[in-house]
C-alpha cells in the first residue's frame, strides 16, 4: 500500500484533564455534527467512542505523573464519506487497541464495572488506530464506511 | 440531565432524561442510591427521555442492580429508545436487567 500524506486538520479542541471537559467535547463534535451534516448515528458512535478514549485518558493517562497534562482532540476527514478525531495527550504510554474487550457477564453478580468502552470503539468505529510519537499517544477514531476507511487511522 | 421520581405503594419509578454520560454518572448513581436506601419495594428506571448512555452511565446502573440483587429486590428498566437499546445489547446490559 502506498502512503498517502496525512489528511489536513480541519478543527481542534484542547481540554483540561477533568471529566467535566467532556461535556464540552460533545458539545463540539455536535456543532461540527450540525455543521457537516453527519447522519446521527455516525454523530452517535463517534461521540461515545471519543468519551470512551477521553475518560480513560483522563481518569489514568496522568497517574503518578509530574507534568502538565495536555490533551488536544483534531478533526480531521480522511475520506469524502468518513470522520476522523484524533486524540493527542501527553500522558503515560497506553495502546487501547491493544486490549481486549473482556468476556460478557451472565448475570448482575458475576458483572464487573468497567469494560465496556473498547466494546462500544470496536461496534461503531470503522477504523482505531495507536500511534506513540515522542512523548505522547496519538489514538485515531474513524467514523464510516469500513470499506472506505480500512488502514487510514493506522500510523 | 434531569431525574423524576415517583412513588407507588412502596415501589418508585425514576423517570431519566438527557445524557447519562460520564460527567452526569456520578448524580445518576446518587439518585439510584437515594431511592434505593429510601423504600423498600422495586424500583423502575424509565429510559423513555435518555437519549445518549456511555459506559460511566452503565456503570452506575450496575452499582444499584449489585445493591439491589443483594437486597432481594427488583430493579427494571423500560422504554428504551432504539439507539440506547443497542448500547445495551453490545454490552451485554440487555441480559442483566429486566427490560420491560
Amino acid at each position: 500500500m502506498t502512503s498517502s500524506p496525512p489528511s489536513p486538520r480541519l478543527s481542534s479542541l484542547t481540554i483540561a484533564a477533568d471529566v467535566d471537559e467532556i461535556s464540552r467535547v460533545s458539545a463540539w463534535l455536535e456543532e461540527l455534527g450540525e455543521q457537516e451534516d453527519w447522519a446521527q448515528q455516525m454523530l452517535f458512535g463517534l461521540e461515545l467512542s471519543v468519551e470512551e478514549a477521553l475518560a480513560n485518558v483522563i481518569t489514568h493517562g496522568f497517574e503518578n505523573t509530574c507534568h502538565d497534562p495536555e490533551i488536544v482532540l483534531e478533526y480531521f476527514r480522511p475520506a469524502p464519506e468518513a470522520i476522523g478525531i484524533r486524540i493527542i495527550d501527553n500522558g503515560v504510554a497506553f495502546d487501547p487497541t491493544a486490549q481486549a474487550s473482556p468476556q460478557l457477564a451472565e448475570n448482575v453478580e458475576e458483572a464487573r464495572i468497567g469494560g465496556h468502552g473498547l466494546r462500544f470503539m470496536r461496534h461503531y468505529l470503522s477504523d482505531f488506530g495507536y500511534a506513540r510519537v515522542g512523548d505522547r499517544n496519538e489514538l485515531t477514531l474513524i467514523a464510516g464506511p469500513k470499506a472506505a476507511t480500512d488502514g487510514a487511522a493506522s500510523p | 440531565m434531569q431525574i423524576d421520581r415517583e412513588q407507588a405503594g412502596s415501589d418508585v419509578v425514576l423517570k431519566v432524561s438527557g445524557r447519562l454520560d460520564t460527567p452526569n454518572a456520578k448524580p445518576f448513581e446518587a439518585s439510584l442510591m437515594e431511592a434505593i436506601s429510601s423504600t423498600d419495594g422495586g424500583i423502575t428506571v424509565d429510559l423513555a427521555g435518555v437519549d445518549y448512555v456511555s459506559s460511566s452511565g452503565l456503570r452506575a446502573l450496575l452499582v444499584a442492580g449489585k445493591a439491589m440483587r443483594t437486597a432481594k429486590r427488583d430493579l427494571a428498566l423500560r422504554s428504551l429508545q432504539p439507539q440506547i437499546r443497542e448500547v445495551f445489547d453490545i454490552s451485554g446490559f440487555s441480559t442483566l436487567f429486566e427490560i420491560k
